[in-house]
């Protein structure tokens, strides 16, 4: 196909003799010609690389097995979590209710964050009931407020178990203590 | 020989030139105010054509169908007409064309913004504008290849090769994602439901990507760039290996959207080495782009044109590394939902489209109107501006991306959510919102600078609306391979046999990853909890549809312990068998709402919350930037088609049909009966109503904001019924229990509950210690087994939560499985038991 005859500088004014050693004179296109180089070889060598991977992947999870796909890499991640945190659930039924400044003054911050979009600013109530007058609709007592922060109620209260049960106690002391 | 002559039709390009640079301004503008309204809220306004969920899809598909889309005729008309020597087969269908698809794009905003849309990203346009898409589609398709068949060259150039690609995909690519079942003019449902849905979508999302802003820039780029460096194309060889490995590969890359998702593995594994297998061929076209270069170096410094085409083709590298980066699941994990696509997307969409179309309308125009650039100092001001532009754009969504993924994902030192307040996450990353939009302004800034300097030239210099000329007839050559002719060499002189080769490798693909996902049951297991959509769920779902509420938040919570524990339990396939469209989102503006239904989850918020929290975010949520929604209030819900609703999800398998008793609005001879329908809608509203009412709200039952809050809390709803009902029922099952009396299956319970997880399903072990065997670490009495459930042991935690029934049934039930030796058991540990 090519033609090494034909002298590159009468197609090309602005001939390179560095580069256009193997222009194809055949191939001519509204003017636009076209070398006959190879592909650069990292591109190829590269290529073959990305498909050799892609089986090897392919063989590794589906084939051999030996990969943790999506079910069980969950799995392992909550398995790690549980050794690495010891998560261990505070028992409502015996914890106690803080009274030190500083865990109320955290719990007031969680109040600020979380619960006055429906509580309001001072506990008056709004989309959630009134938390200042001291009728307490599921018990006053600290493991029964405790209770429905950590999982909602039926009626609509959200839970807010996502923010940890020391987090919970502190802002469930607040309420009972503070407001 | 004797040479014909013939006529170029210049006018179909200018007109082309023209639409490109208008629907660019105006989708960039577009793009500036939904950048913006991110940044200010109120920037919505409160009205619901100006919202941002209708917004942004004006701005995605003004960028892609209206200015890319009239770029890439620019270009194909340009240049297939000269690389073939031959005027376009039809002066009809060239306009058809062109008009076809500016009322199209005209429809398309108007639509849009009314909140006609189907929600499936970059195909959001509804049934008969899907019609006229494809007549339009193919009006380009069939002059391309009339031309191609009149055409006095031998062979056909790698361009054409592309725009041919792209014509052939496109089409296949928009009518499989389209098949819809009308309901009205306006509204239609996707025949795909769920899984299979989200498979077509991305499938065509992606190629979409591939196939229209990809290969048609890369014939533009064969073209414009040889052109204006007037240089040969660096390898012919090059063009066809990155060709066909392109164009075959891209098809199966699609679900690499959709990683981690309720998506089957093996399809989630396709589109991981799919991707990965891409990059080479994508930069193929990188390479063959910037080494044709080679010795016209020099000029880049001082041609505006050769610089936007640099940066433009070095922008294509760069979004095609990426994107196999962002396919692989370790990275996917971070990035997906997050403004990191969002930057991704438009490092290619202002770099490589936005660049490569300013480089050519820049060299064309002038050629068009036979003068000179009126600016070149002008086009280069622009492209500095535009490249700086896009630096500020995407840089800070970058680092907004890594900030707000990584605060999804941190724990606290004891193992929960450090920012469980979704919000806290977007605040954090407001200044980076703010100065992408000032780094878009900039990009828009030299798209403006660009049309005095079009405007002058055009006007120096004067248009031949048909130009003349010449070029010798197309020889006859023998049909079979001539001798020394290469297999691809006799193709490329073959255009119909070309056209049947392209169609091959792209089809391949996506019939092997939607087929089985349609077929084959097991990819999508059935959830028996999972109930469809009662009629008033299923218009509020059409409202979510239709206030584009997918474009900032997603319904599909990924297998991470970061999101089980934000949003609840991770997505099943099963969930979403009901789901025509489905919404799963591909961006988290928003927290995902895949739970917001999920009865004691976080995610649930009473219905006064909805009703609040839609009338005005900000006043429940002060930094909240999701915009209000006064129009669900005063709006009275349309059920005029609420009838042909029904019979069409019947007719896509939702068992409307008495299949399931509780949703059965049929009669006797199996037609819908609208009264069964009025009445189940009509109750479930009231009831959300009068609760609302109740707390003292003025609000009537057919209000759409009532429908709104029904569909929110049918999210999820189903799975945490069964789990609830689950959990009263072994309760009860204990309670029954008499005192003293140990029950065994009670016990069972709660090892399958509580104690599986780390010492096996049968006991076998696995972090903690087989059971099942005859060893024992703490000791065998049912003291020392209480001890350890209450106080916990090594590092096993202590069990406080059990009452003493639970904990005598447990303990018997564990010292039953003692001497079972399960399969697999853990290796003994400690003392033998005598």
């Amino acid at each position: 196909m090519e033609n090494k005859n034909i002298d590159p500088k009468e197609v090309y004014k602005e001939y390179n003799e560095k580069f256009d050693k193997k222009l194809m004179i055949d191939h001519d296109y509204d003017g636009i010609k076209e070398l006959d180089n190879p592909p650069p070889p990292w591109l190829m060598w590269l290529f073959y690389f990305t498909v050799i991977w892609a089986v090897w992947y392919l063989a590794w999870f589906h084939w051999f097995d030996m990969g943790r796909l999506q079910e069980a890499d969950y799995q392992h991640e909550i398995e790690e979590a549980a050794q690495k945190y010891k998560v261990t659930a505070m028992d409502a039924e015996t914890i106690n209710i803080l009274s030190a400044e500083e865990d109320l003054v955290r719990g007031s911050e969680i109040y600020k964050k979380s619960c006055v979009a429906c509580h309001g600013a001072e506990g008056q109530g709004g989309i959630g009931p009134n938390l200042k007058d001291n009728e307490w609709i599921y018990g006053k007592d600290i493991s029964k407020v405790f209770g429905v922060v950590k999982n909602g109620t039926e009626k609509g209260m959200t839970s807010f178990k996502s923010i940890g049960d020391e987090d919970i106690l502190k802002v469930s002391s607040f309420l009972l203590k503070k407001l | 020989m004797t040479q014909e002559k013939f006529y170029y039709d210049n006018k179909i390009v200018k007109l082309f030139t023209y639409a490109t640079l208008f629907w660019g301004i105006v989708g960039m503008l577009v793009g500036l105010l939904a950048a913006a309204q991110i940044a200010f809220p109120s920037l919505n306004f409160g009205l619901s054509f100006t919202t941002f969920g209708r917004v942004r899809p004006v701005h995605t598909n003004a960028i892609i169908f209206a200015f890319t889309g009239n770029a890439i005729f620019t270009g194909a008309y340009y240049s297939m007409q000269r690389l073939l020597k031959a005027r376009m087969f039809s002066d009809f269908l060239s306009k058809l064309n062109f008009w076809g698809w500016q009322t199209i794009i005209l429809l398309a905003a108007i639509t849009l913004l009314a909140g006609f849309t189907t929600s499936k990203e970059y195909a959001e346009l509804e049934w008969p504008i899907d019609i006229l898409i494809a007549i339009v589609w193919v009006s380009f398709g069939w002059n391309m290849i009339g031309t191609l068949i009149k055409r006095r060259v031998q062979h056909i150039y790698v361009a054409i090769w592309f725009f041919l690609a792209s014509f052939v995909a496109v089409a296949v690519l928009h009518i499989g994602n389209s098949i819809e079942i009308p309901v009205s003019f306006f509204k239609s449902y996707t025949v795909y439901a769920g899984v299979q849905d989200a498979v077509v979508q991305w499938w065509y999302g992606h190629n979409a990507v591939a196939f229209f802003l990809t290969t048609p820039f890369l014939g533009i780029m064969y073209y414009f760039l040889p052109k204006a460096a007037n240089r040969p194309v660096y390898s012919y060889r090059l063009s066809i290996v990155h060709f066909w490995s392109l164009i075959f590969i891209y098809m199966w890359a699609g679900p690499h959207h959709l990683l981690y998702q309720a998506l089957p593995d093996w399809a989630q594994t396709l589109g991981v080495v799919f991707s990965i297998m891409l990059l080479a061929p994508s930069w193929g076209g990188m390479m063959n782009g910037l080494l044709t270069l080679r010795g016209a170096w020099d000029r880049v410094r001082d041609s505006a044109i050769l610089k936007f085409f640099v940066v433009g083709v070095t922008a294509y590298g760069m979004s095609t590394f990426e994107g196999p980066m962002l396919s692989l699941k370790t990275v996917n994990a971070l990035s997906h939902f997050t403004d990191w696509t969002i930057a991704h997307v438009h490092i290619g969409g202002m770099g490589w489209n936005g660049f490569l179309t300013f480089g050519m309308l820049y060299w064309l125009i002038p050629r068009l109107f036979n003068t000179k650039l009126a600016s070149e100092k002008s086009a280069n001001m622009h492209f500095w501006i535009g490249t700086f532009g896009m630096l500020l754009y995407s840089v800070p969504l970058y680092w907004a991306a890594f900030t707000q993924t990584l605060m999804w994902k941190e724990f606290t030192d004891s193992g929960f959510l450090a920012y469980p307040d979704f919000l806290e996450t977007v605040t954090q990353i407001m200044p980076m919102y703010v100065t992408r939009v000032i780094g878009g302004t900039l990009y828009f800034a030299g798209a403006i600078m660009m049309i005095p300097n079009i405007i002058k030239t055009v006007k120096s210099g004067h248009i031949i609306n048909n130009e003349e000329a010449h070029a010798a007839p197309r020889e006859k050559v023998a049909k079979a391979r001539v001798a020394g002719e290469t297999p691809h060499r006799w193709v490329e002189r073959k255009a119909v046999h070309f056209t049947v080769w392209i169609l091959i490798a792209i089809i391949i693909g996506g019939l092997v990853e939607i087929i089985p996902m349609i077929t084959v049951k097991s990819n999508i297991p059935t959830i028996e909890a999972v109930k469809p959509y009662t009629p008033l769920e299923l218009q509020g779902r059409d409202i979510y549809v239709r206030e584009g509420c997918y474009t900032c938040h997603s319904q599909v919570v990924r297998p991470f312990r970061s999101e089980t524990e934000r949003y609840g339990e991770y997505s099943k396939q099963g969930e979403f068998v009901y789901d025509h469209p489905f919404q799963w989102g591909s961006k988290r503006t928003g927290p995902d709402l895949a739970r917001a239904g999920y009865r004691g989850g976080t995610m649930f918020r009473p219905a006064i919350w909805h009703y609040e929290h839609f009338l005005d975010p900000q006043k429940t949520f002060e930094k909240s930037i999701m915009p209000a929604y006064p129009w669900f209030f005063d709006n009275t819900i349309d059920n005029s088609t609420l009838k042909r609703k029904i019979e069409v999800m019947i007719t896509l398998g939702v068992p409307y049909d008495g299949a399931e008793p509780d949703y059965n609005y049929v009669n006797k001879n199996g037609d819908v009966d609208y009264s069964k329908v009025e009445k189940a809608y009509k109750t479930q509203a009231e009831g959300i109503a009068k609760e609302l009412q109740d707390m003292g709200k003025d609000v009537t039952w057919d209000k759409e904001i009532i429908a709104m809050i029904a569909y929110m809390h049918k999210l999820g709803k189903d799975i945490s019924l069964a789990k609830l009902a689950d959990k009263k029922a072994n309760e009860s099952k204990v309670e029954q229990t008499n005192p003293g009396e140990v029950n065994l299956e009670a016990g069972a319970t709660i090892f399958a509950n509580d104690c599986a997880a780390c010492h096996g399903k049968k006991g076998e072990g696995g972090m903690g210690s087989n059971l099942g065997d005859n060893f024992t670490l703490h000791g065998a009495s049912s003291a020392d087994i209480k001890n350890v459930i209450l106080n916990g042991a090594g590092i096993m935690p202590p069990f406080k939560k059990f009452t003493e029934t639970e904990i005598a049934n447990l303990s018997a039930f564990t010292t039953s499985l003692i001497g079972t030796n399960p399969e697999n058991g853990k290796d003994p540990e400690g003392e033998e038991i005598k």
